[in-house]
């Protein structure tokens, strides 16, 4: 398989992980504010 | 939220596009790819120390102790964006000079400045009242700042070197880069920025919840 196939995949998987990891915690801290409040 | 939406589709259609293309410098050969991801991360690496200095001189002149929970924030961002620099900076180096690390001018200032900002956090860690903690952090973050222009910018051009540094621009300032490589790389750049002011935000929302708890609990 090409080398830049791979290492292509490799990086959009760790950026669709970050992503995720992102959104899930905006939603967490959001919904911790709106307790707070 | 749309704007979340489109630096996803946004920076997904810079990774395929950053592999899908001719490699952006055809002498350096294939791993000339990670310049589209190193750059951008020492960048923001820059940037990020700057936003700290900026925000301990306000909280200096205000002693609001919001601005030094932002300092400290993105200071932390700052230190990541630069540990991740200095790996695809090795992962280059392996490739194209056959070591990962060969203590050249622009690898040693890149360690000088993670054990510069690492004793920022150490230091805020020894001082356990919160205002000493700030006042100190403060000016020690803007002393650090000062080291950022000279050990990022100046040494590694003053002392033979490795590193390219006529990646972006030549010695005349003009861009040494084809058209689909200028599009890509300030993509990078600018995508790379919007996802270091998400996660700024982010942390300082988060250290906020984290205080007022604090205050609630004491």
């Amino acid at each position: 398989m090409d080398g830049n196939y791979v290492a292509m995949v490799v990086t959009l998987v760790v950026w669709i992980g970050l992503f995720g990891y992102l959104m899930r915690l905006d939603g967490r801290v959001k919904k911790l504010e709106e307790k707070s409040r | 939220m749309w704007w979340k939406i489109l630096l996803f589709l946004a920076m997904s259609a810079m990774i395929v596009a950053s592999f899908a293309t001719p490699a952006p410098q055809e002498q350096i050969g294939e791993s000339s790819r990670i310049f589209y991801y190193h750059i951008p991360q020492a960048w923001i690496c820059v940037l990020a120390f700057t936003m700290s200095m900026i925000y301990s001189i306000r909280y200096l002149r205000s002693r609001r102790i919001e601005f030094d929970d932002r300092a400290a924030e993105t200071a932390r961002l700052g230190f990541i964006f630069c540990l991740l620099a200095t790996i695809t900076g090795a992962i280059f180096a392996k490739i194209a000079w056959g070591s990962f690390w060969n203590w050249d001018p622009r690898e040693t200032s890149v360690f000088i400045l993670l054990l510069i900002y690492g004793s920022y956090f150490a230091l805020r860690g020894a001082v356990a009242d919160s205002e000493r903690r700030a006042a100190l952090s403060a000016v020690y973050s803007i002393f650090a700042f000062v080291t950022v222009p000279f050990l990022v910018f100046v040494l590694p051009r003053i002392v033979p070197s490795l590193h390219p540094v006529d990646s972006v621009v030549d010695v005349d300032l003009k861009f040494t880069m084809g058209p689909t490589v200028r599009v890509i790389f300030f993509s990078s750049l600018a995508l790379y920025t919007v996802l270091y002011l998400w996660m700024l935000n982010l942390s300082i929302r988060i250290g906020r919840l984290v205080r007022s708890r604090e205050e609630v609990e004491s």
